[in-house]
């Protein structure tokens, strides 16, 4: 992982520098070059941008010209949902639910990763296969299964049950992820430990653990995107209206009406903004981790 | 220390997880799919009656038909995208970060949201895409972009690819960073033009962001459900409805449990023999350029 991600900084560097020593010609072709991919990375924002000003209109004024930049900011379209949309109380849902979550897999994930990290046998190849079957299945086969299941056992509606199901979901990958970083902690590190008679846990515990940092900070990135944004679970298993995570809430919110433009676009930017934010401050990390974990 | 293999008991409590929430669900599913459960009540052995059904009609055929097109679609023009920005933006260092952020924010958006957002944008009456016509005097390409047949598929793959394309790119672009500095001034060297750079050097030496880039993509899309579920319901006249929206509607539409799962284990067993003869082809292609 950290390897990766400094192979691409360092990759970035070597790339052909633009501006060595060049004629004038090649200057302006140059600044042409860079506006005109420039426009066209900005065309593919559009419907960001438009989304975002059509917040600011009211139903009437996008009906009367749908494009057009709002002259002035209207806030009431905020004001209505904000007063309609279980919206802070979705967002505390999402993120109690995201925290636990990210403990339970870094934990269980990483704990199970570091016999196989160290231990190359018949079992740990046998536990590797397991993890890859469950990442490459489509999580569509557990749907029935795991409804059914949930039922008989009352979880059905329980932020328990949500959490169960998105910490199983995660956790093939978070072992995945861990077997690798942990492979890479150098054995020398426990020896010391080892001599003075530490068993495995402790070792885990005070040597391993704390080493676990910069994955578990990726890994957490990737299970926030994925409790925030995903659809299918919540949809199915939560019917109470104070347990909806935030998308469930946009989706309530919007589509038990006739789609309004006027409580859409609010629902849409207020759904996406925590993301965007977190997308914005940890940029970096999340880009190596989305292409140091595909790579791989 | 006492027994030199305790340390695999680590390894026990992902291990349940795994077996109690993966495995043994998937050997429900297979149980179920031989019955007539519908949820509550018995559940009757049918023996084999779920997958005749699947197989005797036309309507999952087409389901699957729709699923294979979308994804047809989408693998193709998101990665033809993603490869053009990634192969563009490598030559331009100074936008290349702020570019390839830009481009990858849609990917942090919930299908939710775009769904939404694009089915505005779609919309015959207010929506977006019918105003910039009628601006650009293109009022006859105007139509009612998701209520027609011929156009709704199309509009909710585009969208789907405007959503990843940002991801295909960033993961072209690691592959381009790993390319190494030496070649492409070798390459420079014997006078080869940009063009040429890309097409006999670079675009070889990135066969395994290809890869990746493809079954990720069809992975993707094989199972989607999301936009069309959100963007039409499966309609005009069953043009957008995929084989994992038919599962949805089965299962909480009319809650013919058995018969979803039946149509699940036919599906996953689809996606995984087609990404593993694909992944096998792609990477023994790897190995050939």
């Amino acid at each position: 992982m950290i390897a990766d991600t400094k192979q691409i900084q360092t990759a970035n560097i070597h790339a052909p520098k633009a501006n060595r020593a060049m004629l004038p010609l090649q200057k302006i072709k140059s600044a042409l070059a860079n506006t005109f991919v420039l426009a066209m990375v900005l065309v593919m924002l559009l419907p960001v941008f438009y989304m975002i000003m059509m917040s600011f209109r009211t139903g009437a004024e996008i009906a009367a010209d749908p494009l057009a930049i709002p002259k002035s900011l209207y806030f009431g379209n905020y004001a209505y949902t904000f007063e309609n949309m279980g919206y802070w109380r979705s967002v505390a849902n999402s993120v109690g639910i995201t925290l636990t979550v990210t403990l339970l897999v870094s934990f269980l994930g990483s704990l199970a990763a570091y016999p196989l990290a160290r231990r190359t046998g018949r079992y740990s190849r046998f536990f590797i296969m397991l993890v890859a079957l469950a990442m490459a299945m489509p999580g569509f086969v557990n749907i029935t299964p795991i409804y059914v299941m949930f039922r008989e056992i009352g979880l059905l509606d329980t932020y328990l049950g949500i959490i169960i199901v998105f910490t199983a979901m995660n956790l093939p990958l978070a072992v995945f992820f861990f077997t690798g970083f942990i492979s890479g902690i150098p054995k020398e590190l426990e020896e010391a430990a080892r001599l003075d008679n530490c068993g495995n846990w402790k070792v885990y515990w005070y040597i391993i653990r704390p080493l676990l940092g910069p994955a578990a900070a990726t890994l957490s990135l990737f299970v926030m995107l994925m409790v925030w944004n995903d659809f299918l679970y919540p949809l199915l298993l939560l019917t109470d209206k104070d347990k909806f995570t935030v998308m469930i809430e946009v989706y309530r919110f919007v589509g038990n009406r006739n789609i309004e433009p006027d409580m859409l676009f609010p629902a849409a930017v207020l759904g996406s903004l925590p993301l965007l934010i977190l997308f914005v401050i940890f940029q970096k990390r999340i880009l190596a981790g989305v292409t140091a974990g595909a790579v791989k | 220390m006492k027994n030199k293999n305790s340390i695999y008991l680590f390894t026990i409590p992902a291990l349940i997880v795994m077996v109690v929430f993966f495995l043994y669900p998937i050997f429900l599913s297979i149980q179920m799919s031989f019955t007539d459960f519908k949820g509550v009540g018995v559940a009757n052995d049918v023996g084999f009656k779920n997958y005749e059904r699947i197989f005797s009609r036309d309507r999952y055929f087409d389901a699957l038909g729709v699923s294979f097109s979308f994804s047809f679609i989408v693998v193709t023009v998101q990665n033809l995208l993603g490869l053009f920005f990634a192969a563009v933006l490598y030559r331009l260092p100074a936008i290349r970060n702020f570019s390839r952020a830009a481009l990858f924010t849609p990917s942090m958006m919930s299908f939710v949201v775009v769904g939404y957002v694009w089915q505005f944008i779609y919309s015959p009456f207010n929506g977006g895409l019918n105003a910039i016509l009628s601006t650009l005097g293109l009022e006859m390409l105007q139509r009612p972009w998701l209520n027609d047949p011929s156009t709704a598929l199309f509009a909710i793959t585009a969208a789907h690819i405007w959503m990843f394309t940002g991801y295909s790119c960033a993961i072209f672009l690691a592959g381009f960073a790993n390319i190494s500095k030496d070649i492409q001034e070798a390459g420079r060297l014997d006078g080869a033009s940009s063009w040429q750079r890309f097409r006999f050097l670079e675009l070889p030496l990135l066969a395994p962001s290809i890869t990746i880039n493809i079954v990720l993509a069809t992975i993707g899309t094989l199972k989607t459900f999301e936009l069309p579920f959100i963007m039409t319901g499966g309609g005009p006249a069953g043009a957008t409805r995929t084989l994992s929206l038919e599962i949805m509607n089965n299962l909480f539409g009319q809650y013919k449990f058995g018969f979803a799962s039946s149509l699940s284990i036919v599906m996953s067993v689809v996606i995984v023999t087609v990404v593993f003869f694909m992944n096998r082809f792609l990477r023994a292609r790897e190995n050939n350029v």
